[in-house]
């Protein structure tokens, strides 16, 4: 609604204006003559409505025009005015006429019935068929109006009601529709608000000059149309991946976690001797790592600990350990070498760690794996944690990040005994869901870097949550940037 | 942490068969038990289910290995399955020139089975997970199935020269072995892992007919069918533990399907062994240890009859269990692994969460905190962070721009050529996301912080921020003024811009960024060349600053 009070709207203004010099108009012809966009005259008429200026009449007429396939036959005349012309041509029967092809036989009823009512045509011997008169009849009269226009049904005549009666019996010649009319008048008080219109000056803006002088007073401010739109703006923000990321670092921060961070490119010694992964696991084969061309990297471990990580293979999986397997520069799997060397040289005894990264995995991408992804880890060690430390860990960190239908099911890794993983319920596609890895590292990878209390460690991808929260079904989504995704994405998912 | 990506083993077993050894259990019981027994539900289909398992159970290769697992912890059959070798005076005899190929064969006997379609269809499907796990594709070691009565005894392991002449399995002719290696599918597949040689390990009988040409294929004479009753079982490996390991797995398995297993003499050189090594190993644990790791207070005949649920041996002596592992179960090796085992046979559903304290408050890094004090104030500025791939084409990171003679870091064997080389600058790739936007609407102002890398002599990695604005009138000075506003109001820095080019810049638009005489990034008007490459029509500035540089991070 407008403004209370007595201000007028511009809109209200134009319309008072246009009402007075034509006091009955249509919306339509409102909007022609204000040059006010429909809508705009809808609601500007709505408020004077509401202010008793104006009243609205609704009335519904129906409204008669020449359908689409009429107006072919029209040009090549009614059947009966076509028996006409034949019969005029010198054809005499009506086996005649359709012979020559000027009508098709079952039309030929009708129009006889129509030329004989007519007054058109007369029997004579044999049949045989003569011209009494040939004038137009009202039938054509009402086409030929038609054909130039629709009418409406209230303005015709006697004789062209009658005549519409009849054409509207035969099929698809003319149709019906009813139009709602609107006719918008002036009350009393309309009338004199349109006559004030013209004097009455208002202004659009309030000036600095307006303010500072004083003037405001003395000025009328027009009211503005607070309905109508205003320009999209698009504010700048992170990224809605980050924003997730975030979320859960500041979780693992609430639960007393350290962040951590650490090298992409690691040596195949972090990366997977230090973990217990043997040398001829499928895993470190090309097929699902990225070795980086030609390249080998330092591996920043003690001799004693390179010595025990070659015992533990030597000891666990038979074989032998190469250490130029060890060296090779790799694009980092998972984030756990990161937490692993930051255990094995901070020498405390306990301590929270967490870090999320970015982990590579030589595959081909689809709609529910990259190539590149964002992977969170958490490590916590301590004097006498157990597994039920680490589930109650887990689901309380679930719980944080709203997620509170969970199971635990186990499951192995190399590194980890016993190993779980935890599973959450996916409402959408109705079924169970793998959402992270966790266990407590095994006694060989701990003990090969001289930690000596149990280390609980768990972690993921994050882009599936990610994909949950934003409702995504491809997960390439995410790293499109897309600005019509990345500007619609709200905050706060209520 | 996240699972390892290589291919999961799956294993189908019917409804059926769970309805046979698993009397009185229903569907749902077993679906709702399967996952706690480490068993991943697929799919199913009519009958069959499809079940993912981990590649340190092989024993899960076949229904027998599943349905063993799921009696014991559903109580039907627990402890140490039943087991009993015989003995046959049957040999096999190990030539010396095997040494250097594939020196270690196993062997056993299985007699007196049945071998129907679903029992054949498991030990085929068993014999493929084994080659391609534990056997490493075959690599490490290979299993030959055999009928016993078309064998002449002794076998022997041995090597041949390539024109030796044999049928191979499913053949009707004789080939040789160069012809199979060099014309046949799986010969080429798998003749890499012999390498160059002279002559191939094969397995003979006494008359001279092949068994086997390991790791290939083995020979028609011997072939198995549903008329056979009897089984010779050969594992030919790399090392004498792994094919112990395979051969353990197969004999619970023949033992599951009614055979009776009966171990061969392998002579070798002047010493003679019984196969197949299937004695138990003794593990003996603490109940303090198991309470301390799962967190509970179990006392010993508790933690037994856990064990005994995961079909292993357990006897209480005081305050210790001892555990007898059978072979076949190469997964237990430390009493860590007997610790899970108690895990499992307890119920992993049944452990009750504990809540530990914490002893120091969380952190975040110095890092994240400056990376997301830009953040925000790029986001004040009306920037959009943008994330883009680091491992990307040659074309998009250096072939928009005069760049293409940079070695830079690429990966070896890619799946695509889209993730083959390592981005040293954020600056094209925040072009490529402007140019998916062409019809959105402008002005459009990106940002991203990310990591770059370089060669050299050592790799080196560093944090880098970039920002890039796009619309008609985009300018330096619109772009330097954001770029000081943010050093400003994140780090109190002020800065100068020194004329420098760059092969991003148009010239004479291009410059470097300067933080107390030190250079920390660049900043100019982007190249028309790369606009049009990259069809886009409005202009474009960008700047990128190294923030390890300016920061002054640690590498």
């Amino acid at each position: 609604m407008s403004s209370s009070g007595g201000a007028l709207h511009p809109i209200e203004r134009a319309l008072l204006k246009a009402l007075s010099s034509s006091p009955i108009s249509s919306i339509e012809s409102l909007s022609r003559n204000t040059g006010l966009d429909i809508d705009q005259v809808r609601r500007g008429v709505e408020w004077l409505k509401f202010k008793r200026l104006v009243s609205v009449n609704e009335s519904i007429s129906a409204q008669i025009s020449l359908s689409d396939s009429a107006v072919k036959s029209v040009e090549s005349g009614l059947p009966e005015r076509r028996l006409v012309r034949a019969i005029q041509e010198g054809m005499t029967t009506v086996d005649e006429i359709v012979t020559a092809g000027i009508l098709p036989k079952e039309e030929t009823n009708a129009a006889v019935a129509a030329a004989k009512r007519n007054g058109w045509i007369q029997f004579g011997e044999g049949g045989k068929m003569t011209i009494a008169k040939a004038e137009e009849s009202p039938e054509e009269r009402l086409l030929k109006k038609l054909r130039a226009s629709a009418l409406d049904l209230s303005t015709l005549a006697e004789d062209e009601k009658t005549a519409y009666g009849i054409l509207a019996k035969r099929p698809d010649y003319v149709q019906r529709k009813e139009i709602k009319d609107v006719r918008v008048s002036l009350t009393e008080a309309g009338k004199s608000a349109s006559l004030s219109v013209e004097t009455d000056h208002q202004d659009r803006k309030l000036t600095p000059a307006m303010i500072t002088s004083g003037s405001w007073k003395n000025v009328k401010l027009s009211s503005l149309d607070v309905e109508a739109p205003a320009p999209s703006m698009f504010p700048g923000r992170r990224h809605p991946l980050v924003d997730i990321i975030e979320e859960i670092k500041e979780i693992f921060v609430g639960l007393g976690f350290e962040e951590i961070a650490g090298p992409i490119v690691q040596s195949g010694f972090w990366n997977f001797d230090a973990l217990y992964i043997p040398q001829d696991h499928s895993a470190r084969e090309m097929q699902d790592t990225f070795y980086i061309k030609g390249r080998t990297q330092d591996i920043l471990a003690s001799e004693k600990q390179k010595a025990k990580v070659a015992q533990a293979h030597k000891k666990g999986w038979g074989s032998v350990w190469n250490i130029d397997e060890a060296k090779r520069a790799v694009l980092r799997t998972h984030t756990t070498p990161v937490t692993l060397k930051h255990l094995a040289s901070t020498n405390a005894e306990s301590g929270r760690f967490f870090s999320v990264g970015r982990v590579f995995r030589n595959e081909k991408p689809s709609y529910k794996h990259l190539v590149e992804f964002h992977q969170v880890e958490g490590v916590a060690s301590a004097k006498g944690l157990s597994l039920r430390d680490l589930i109650g860990l887990q689901k309380e960190f679930y719980a944080r990040m709203g997620i509170k239908k969970i199971k635990f099911w186990p499951t192995f890794f190399p590194y980890t005994e016993p190993s779980l993983q935890s599973m959450v319920y996916n409402e959408n596609l109705q079924k169970w869901v793998e959402l992270f890895g966790m266990g407590i590292f095994r006694p060989e990878v701990t003990s090969q870097l001289g930690i000596r209390n149990p280390v609980l460690a768990w972690g993921g991808g994050i882009e599936r949550i990610a994909m949950l929260r934003y409702g995504l079904d491809d997960v390439r989504e995410l790293f499109s940037s897309k600005l019509s995704w990345l500007r619609s994405v709200p905050k706060c998912q209520l | 942490m996240a699972s390892e990506r290589a291919k999961v083993p799956v294993i189908n077993i019917s409804y059926s068969r769970f309805r046979k050894f698993l009397p009185g259990v229903s569907v749902e019981k077993i679906l709702e038990i399967l996952p706690y027994a480490g068993l991943d539900i697929e799919g199913a289909d009519g009958d069959m289910i499809r079940l993912e398992y981990n590649p340190n159970r092989p024993d899960f290769s076949s229904d027998y290995g599943i349905i063993r697992a799921l009696r014991g912890i559903m109580g039907i059959e627990t402890g140490l399955p039943k087991f009993k070798l015989g003995r046959t005076n049957l040999s096999v005899v190990v030539d010396s020139q095997t040494r250097t190929t594939r020196p270690y064969i196993v062997a056993l006997v299985a007699k007196g089975g049945t071998l129907d379609n679903n029992t054949i269809k498991q030990l085929i499907a068993m014999q493929e997970d084994l080659h391609d796990g534990i056997g490493r594709r075959r690599k490490k070691a290979s299993i030959g199935l055999h009928n016993l009565d078309s064998i002449r005894f002794p076998v022997t392991y041995s090597a041949a020269d390539p024109n030796f002449s044999f049928i191979p399995l499913g053949e009707s002719s004789p080939t040789t072995i160069r012809q199979v290696l060099e014309e046949t599918a799986t010969g080429r597949q798998f003749s890499r892992i012999l390498g160059h040689v002279d002559r191939y390990p094969v397995i003979v009988d006494k008359s001279g007919s092949l068994l086997s040409l390991p790791p290939i294929i083995n020979g028609d004479e011997t072939k198995v069918d549903e008329k056979t009753r009897n089984l010779f079982v050969e594992v030919t490996a790399t090392g004498r533990k792994v094919a112990d390991d395979v051969l353990a797995i197969i004999a619970v398995t023949l033992r599951d399907a009614g055979f009776d297993v009966s171990s061969v003499d392998i002579r070798n050189g002047g010493k003679t062994f019984k196969s197949p090594e299937m004695g138990t190993t003794s593990i003996s644990v603490d109940v303090t240890y198991v309470n301390s790791v799962l967190g509970l207070h179990l006392d010993a005949r508790q933690i037994t009859s856990c064990l005994k649920k995961s079909r292993l041996g357990a006897l209480a002596k005081g305050s210790r269990i001892i555990c007898e592992i059978p072979r076949y179960r190469t997964d237990i090796s430390h009493p860590i692994d007997i610790a899970e085992e108690v895990a499992i046979g307890f119920g992993i559903y049944n452990l009750e969460p504990t809540l530990p304290a914490s002893s120091s408050a969380g952190t975040r890094s110095a890092e994240s905190k400056y990376i997301n004090a830009i953040r925000e104030v790029l986001a004040g500025l009306g920037m959009l962070e943008s994330l883009n791939f680091s491992l990307t084409s040659f074309d998009t990171e250096y072939g928009l721009f005069d760049r293409s003679t940079l070695d830079p870091l690429g990966v070896e064997g890619p799946k695509s050529a889209e993730h083959e080389f390592l981005r040293d600058s954020l600056i094209p790739s925040l072009l490529q996301s402007l140019s998916r936007n062409v019809h959105e609407e402008y002005p459009q102002k990106l940002f991203e912080i990310g990591k770059v890398f370089h060669g050299g002599s050592a790799i080196r990695e560093n944090w880098a921020i970039a920002a890039v604005t796009a619309h008609e009138n985009a300018s330096y000075t619109e772009i330097k003024a954001y770029m000081q506003a943010l050093l400003n109001s994140c780090f109190g820095m002020s800065c100068n811009t020194a004329s420098a080019s760059s092969p991003f810049f148009i010239p004479g638009r291009s410059a470097s960024i300067l933080v107390d005489g030190g250079v920390v990034g660049s900043i100019g008007e982007i190249m028309p060349l790369a606009l049009e490459k990259l069809k886009m029509r409005v202009p474009v500035s960008a700047f990128e600053i190294d923030l390890g540089t300016l920061l002054h991070l640690p590498q």
